[in-house]
């Protein structure tokens, strides 16, 4: 069984959120953001990818468990697969031009399919520019089922079975594989690196692979969708603070006015 | 006139459809096509929204995600729109990346604004969590794919109603064949925080997991539905159901008592739309004060069981 994670690196979104509270996010003109002393991490969407495909292999399915990313220099996350438990870590990288999301999606089904996957996970978006419509496209691209937002996968024989969480609670579904599945974060912390797998991570080496290798022109992978700018949108608070001798006077205040204004009975 | 497609199925909200025709018709010339069931208000809204035709599949048979993948892909042919919208919703997320994989197509999620010049398509995106919002450019074939964030505007009649047709539309097809199994249906729990009227949220401010039922008994004395964010729903002090976020519900409620909850960004995508909201932070600095109408600064284990009292006593 040929288990296929998708990875991408992001920039901390907790780094970015206390910049951008702060007002001190700063940006650059091709749109991405400057700030060098925000941490460059893994989505955490993908790194419970991996946690997801861990689980199937704990579960005593035989497998390997391949982590790749479509990026110019995606090592450090690659290396923090490994550490977690990947078999072999895959670098695709990009034309000059970069790619969009259909390109990364048209990289990573090339890679797929031609590999012969037989599970694809992917993080259910990734947390800079949230998109999350790779795995989607990467479904299409494969003619494969997509089961979006998994709190629990499981493998039995050729069949995939998925806890979704949906608006009106869990539902859970099954297809044949091969099959793309989207992980949310109701799965679970994802494990931590052993010192030992740490040790064995620093000597795997990244496969390297281009579009050509992978049998697509660049000009099919032309970006269609480019990021022209970027910028912190500004909320202009107008709070009213209730200041009371104490909490239930506060309380009363606050639950008198919002009586007046017909919000509560 | 550029032809643009507002597309819309199921319609647990009648706010959507409404945000979805008032975006629809600054971009061009609107076409509204609906699957399955039709409302009984639809042809009421067109008109009011400027639509300038309503286009109907029928159902009941267009409702798995593979048979509205093959509809919407084969309507797209055969009309040929410049632009399809839809609304950012549960379903929606997964269906319009595929259909923009089916049609070879670019698309954006999280829209906030469109802005349609000549060929090329910029929409004005959410992203990290709505702390920045980005500016794409979108090129090559049509249609270009948009996903519309919920409450990304205020829904605005049009100046001239219209007087559209209900045309039934054949897509000649019946249906395709849906690969995913339901082996166990959600079932949902009864009201949805989409349609609460008063929510009453709580955050890490709280401390810890045996007070979250402070939240809960707010709510039910103020008749509202207890909510959390999502870092109380990792770390299971309530159902990921009861999530307000960019990744849980998205809401609008006349009043969202914020209680122990920072406002990061993420958060506030779920609650923003609110008409009024009210805090209880610690932090006289925290991000929610920003949102707020109306702020407490304390402890909110102080303050919540005196805002129960307060209310008892009505």
């Amino acid at each position: 069984m040929r288990l296929v994670i998708c990875a991408k690196e992001v920039l901390d979104p907790d780094a970015v959120n206390n910049y951008a509270l702060a007002g001190r996010l700063t940006i650059g003109d091709d749109g991405t953001i400057t700030q060098s002393a925000i941490p460059r991490l893994m989505n955490a969407y993908d790194e419970q990818a991996i946690e997801a495909a861990l689980r199937i292999r704990d579960a005593g399915v035989e497998c390997t468990i391949t982590v790749v990313s479509v990026a110019a220099d995606p090592s450090a996350i690659l290396k923090h697969a490994a550490a977690l438990g990947a078999d072999e870590i895959v670098h695709i990288k990009p034309g000059a031009d970069g790619a969009d999301c259909a390109g990364v999606a048209s990289l990573l089904a090339a890679y797929a399919g031609g590999t012969g996957a037989d599970l694809v996970l992917c993080g259910r978006q990734a947390s800079d520019d949230d998109q999350g419509v790779v795995p989607a496209l990467l479904g299409e691209a494969l003619g494969a089922p997509i089961i979006t937002i998994a709190r629990d996968v499981s493998l039995s024989g050729r069949t995939v079975r998925v806890t979704r969480v949906t608006p009106d609670g869990d539902e859970v579904v099954e297809a044949d594989l091969p099959a793309v599945v989207t992980i949310s974060n109701e799965l679970g912390a994802p494990r931590y690196p052993t010192a030992a797998r740490s040790m064995q991570a620093r000597r795997m080496a990244p496969t390297l692979l281009t579009p050509s290798d992978l049998g697509l022109a660049e000009g099919e992978l032309a970006p269609r969708v480019v990021l022209e700018r970027m910028f912190a949108p500004e909320v202009h608070g107008n709070c009213q603070f209730i200041n009371g001798a104490g909490p239930a006077e506060s309380a009363r205040t606050l639950v008198a006015l919002l009586r007046e204004e017909r919000l509560l009975v | 006139m550029s032809s643009v497609v507002a597309v819309t199925w199921g319609l647990a909200s009648v706010v959507e459809a409404e945000e979805l025709l008032t975006l629809a018709r600054r971009c061009g010339d609107v076409t509204w096509l609906h699957l399955g069931e039709l409302p009984d208000a639809a042809s009421e809204m067109a008109s009011r929204f400027g639509v300038s035709a309503v286009n109907h599949v029928p159902g009941p048979a267009i409702s798995g995600a593979d048979t509205l993948v093959a509809a919407l892909a084969q309507y797209c042919r055969t009309a040929q729109p410049r632009l399809v919208l839809l609304s950012q919703t549960f379903e929606s997320r997964l269906i319009a990346p595929r259909l923009a994989g089916r049609l070879g197509s670019p698309i954006v999620m999280n829209a906030l604004a469109i802005d349609l010049s000549g060929a090329e398509t910029r929409v004005t995106a959410s992203s990290y969590g709505g702390d920045t919002n980005s500016v794409y450019r979108m090129t090559g074939p049509a249609p270009h794919l948009v996903a519309v964030m919920p409450n990304a505007l205020q829904p605005e009649p049009a100046a001239t109603p219209t007087s559209p047709e209900v045309e039934p539309f054949d897509i000649g097809l019946n249906s395709a064949v849906e690969r995913i199994r339901v082996v166990t249906p959600a079932r949902s729990e009864g009201q949805r925080l989409e349609d609460a009227q008063v929510i009453v949220a709580g955050g890490r401010g709280l401390g810890n997991a045996s007070n979250f039922h402070l939240i809960e008994e707010l709510a039910e004395a103020v008749g509202g539905m207890p909510a959390a964010s999502r870092p109380l729903v990792d770390d299971g002090w309530t159902d990921a159901s009861r999530q307000v976020g960019l990744t849980g519900r998205i809401t609008r409620p006349a009043l969202y008592m914020a209680l122990g909850v920072s406002g990061a960004s993420q958060h506030m995508a779920g609650c923003s739309a609110a008409k009024t909201i009210v805090a209880v932070n610690r932090d006289p600095d925290a991000a929610i004060f920003r949102y707020a109408k109306y702020g407490i600064v304390g402890d909110c284990l102080e303050i919540i069981p005196e805002l129960i009292r307060a209310v008892r006593e009505g």
